[in-house]
């Protein structure tokens, strides 16, 4: 009964979020200057081409009326057509997934496989008062260099002495750098601060081997700061597969963001938005059934 | 014979502060020994050097831990693990966080009787082949837990006693020939701090195992305790028979603290605090730590390290312990 409770809690705040944010995105879209029209027909329309382009769409109205109608589409499960396009968005998207679920998956994969296991070593070789500086220098590099000015750099250099950069090859390198230093980092401090923990040391007083010491009690103890970071590495597939020019979601609505096509930024920044929410909420679940202590708090 | 635990002139720094300042200690096979003395004289650092397990920081300075004559500051890796899994036992002040969290209780038990039966030792009690559900059970109910429930349960849900004895039974499990408890009962209630010594003493009477039990509670000490040791800034400053050491104490620190504890004070009769601090050292102290407080205390006091005297059946660190047990 509790559980139904917190899952229902779950859902409703879910819901009410996923509401502010499109009225945020429908709100800031209506803000940028420049609307559809002025974009699509260029600095030398007649007020009267603009105006006809505009009631077409139904930009005409007020932005209250817009959405209004907008929602209730949606809620019939109708994100509308691309104005440019002309093709539904929801379709548009779904076309566009596999680039970007491919290239998080990429990420997700590097940061469990290379992240997890760096931050442990280097948890287990810190000393007090010396080494470990370079990992956490590199570790730091990596998780404030942003994805932008990486992938940018990347793709200057290669396309300077003319090599090839389609595929998925850069781009996920530079995702993967990211992950990796992030998770590196999260999982060193989680070990850490687990290493400390008098069950630990109760653990290394019966004469338990290191590895058994990871494997049995530390890495579940470790692992609900690491989980939690999985939710933050789907943001940066969508920077750098627009700078990588892979037509995936996040080029995709990027584009549209540049060419004033509401329904497809509308969509797609919900879409996000329900993904991260989604994560999110499995995340808690998955962190709660780690450490039991953390789950009764649901 | 040689004792099972000897700890000689251990020197142990924590970065410039000074933990332990020589400190000697000897407990016999099967022997239950009292460590007594306030917060900050190095009990705890006492304790941790007999299993190496002192915090990175915690340097050693000089001196010895001999476990079965083992030296167990220079023993390598694996022959550390060795010992710590056959030969000792560790119980610590907080029971709810000496156990995994994310772990059931009996997951944790058979964890730790998977590993002893990798060492091919048997556990007392089971050897139902795999599973190790009926050595679990045993294992808890020889610490009077036997609540079907317990195993079930993670920490977090048992009570400070029962978690405590759940690290007991997890410390006891492979029969250890020495214990360690630090503080056990520090943070328990006054009821079920006797039943949990008495479960740890009575399986350790059971396993022919030794106890060295650090405690600021004297009377408790002495009630069950075979010998007794008084720390003092670092070091052991008298040691001997339990009854000898409380009842007719001749370091004045002993006389000091056994004139202050509650438990043993006459009604109508004020308590009598020790007068001043305990020091902090910051090196070796080059006198007797305690001549600052000391009533009895001469001018080599402050300039001559004591050594240890022979006073009837009790070690004493004192240069005047021979005119003060005329005194006593």
């Amino acid at each position: 009964m509790r559980l139904l409770l917190w899952w229902a809690g779950r859902a409703l705040s879910s819901a009410v979020t996923l509401l502010g944010i499109s009225v945020l995105i429908f709100a800031a879209l209506r803000l940028m200057p420049g609307g559809f029209a002025e974009t699509i027909l260029g600095p030398f329309a007649t007020p009267a081409q603009k105006a006809e382009l505009a009631a077409r769409y139904g930009l005409d109205q007020s932005v209250f009326a817009q959405y209004g109608h907008w929602l209730a589409a949606v809620g019939t499960g109708d994100f509308g057509t691309s104005m440019i396009s002309r093709q539904p968005v929801a379709a548009e998207l779904w076309a566009r997934l596999p680039v970007t679920g491919r290239l998080t998956l990429f990420a997700v994969a590097a940061a469990v496989l290379a992240g997890v296991p760096l931050g442990v070593l280097t948890a287990l070789r810190a000393r007090p008062g010396g080494g470990g500086a370079a990992g956490r220098l590199l570790s730091g590099l990596g998780v404030s260099v942003p994805e932008f000015a990486l992938g940018s750099l990347v793709v200057f250099v290669v396309s300077r002495y003319g090599l090839q950069t389609s595929g998925y090859l850069l781009p996920a390198a530079v995702l993967s750098i990211f992950a990796i230093s992030a998770t590196a980092r999260t999982t060193r401090d989680a070990v850490l601060n687990v290493l400390v923990e008098p069950h630990v040391t109760a653990a290394v007083a019966r004469g338990e081997t290191p590895w058994f010491i990871v494997r049995h009690h530390i890495l579940r103890n470790a692992a609900g700061p690491v989980l939690t970071l999985t939710a933050y590495l789907l943001g940066g597939a969508l920077i750098v597969e627009y700078l990588f020019n892979l037509p995936g979601i996040g080029s995709y609505v990027v584009q549209a963001v540049g060419r004033r096509d509401y329904a497809v930024v509308q969509a797609g920044v919900l879409l996000a938005a329900t993904v991260f929410i989604v994560m999110n909420v499995l995340i808690d679940l998955l962190v709660g059934l780690v450490d039991p202590r953390l789950g009764r708090r649901a | 014979m040689s004792a099972l635990l000897e700890v000689d002139g251990l020197e142990v720094d924590y970065g410039t502060a000074r933990a332990l300042d020589g400190a000697d200690l000897r407990v016999a096979a099967g022997e239950a020994v009292g460590v007594v003395g306030e917060s900050g004289s190095g009990k705890s650092t006492l304790g941790a050097a007999i299993g190496r397990l002192l915090p990175r920081q915690a340097v050693v300075a000089a001196g010895t831990v001999r476990v079965a004559g083992e030296p167990v500051l220079d023993l390598p890796p694996a022959a550390l693990r060795r010992l710590r899994r056959q030969r000792l036992g560790f119980v610590f002040q907080d029971p709810i966080a000496s156990l995994d969290p994310t772990m059931r209780v009996g997951a944790q038990l058979r964890l730790v009787l998977r590993a002893h039966g990798r060492d091919g030792r048997e556990s007392p009690g089971g050897r139902d082949g795999g599973r190790g559900g009926a050595d679990v059970a045993f294992h808890l109910a020889r610490v009077k837990l036997d609540d079907p429930r317990v195993a079930a349960a993670y920490p977090h849900q048992l009570s400070g006693g029962m978690a405590q004895r759940v690290a007991i039974a997890l410390a006891m499990a492979a029969s250890p020939e020495l214990l360690v408890a630090d503080e056990p009962t520090a943070s328990l209630d006054s009821q079920v701090r006797e039943e949990v010594l008495n479960v740890v003493f009575a399986l350790a009477r059971q396993a022919g195992t030794s106890i060295v039990w650090l405690s600021h509670d004297l009377p408790a000490v002495a009630r069950r305790c075979d010998r007794v040791a008084v720390m003092y800034a670092g070091r052991v400053v008298e040691s001997g028979p339990a009854a000898d050491v409380l009842g007719d104490p001749v370091h004045p620190y002993t006389a000091a603290l056994a004139r202050s504890a509650p438990a043993v004070a006459v009604p109508g009769v004020r308590l009598e605090p020790v007068p001043g601090r305990p020091p902090v050292l910051t090196g070796p102290s080059p006198g007797c730590a305690f001549a600052p407080r000391c009533p009895f205390a001469e001018d080599r006091c402050a300039t001559e390290r004591p050594e240890p005297v022979r006073v009837g059946a009790k070690d004493v660190l004192c240069h005047r312990a021979a005119e003060l047990e005329v005194i006593a």
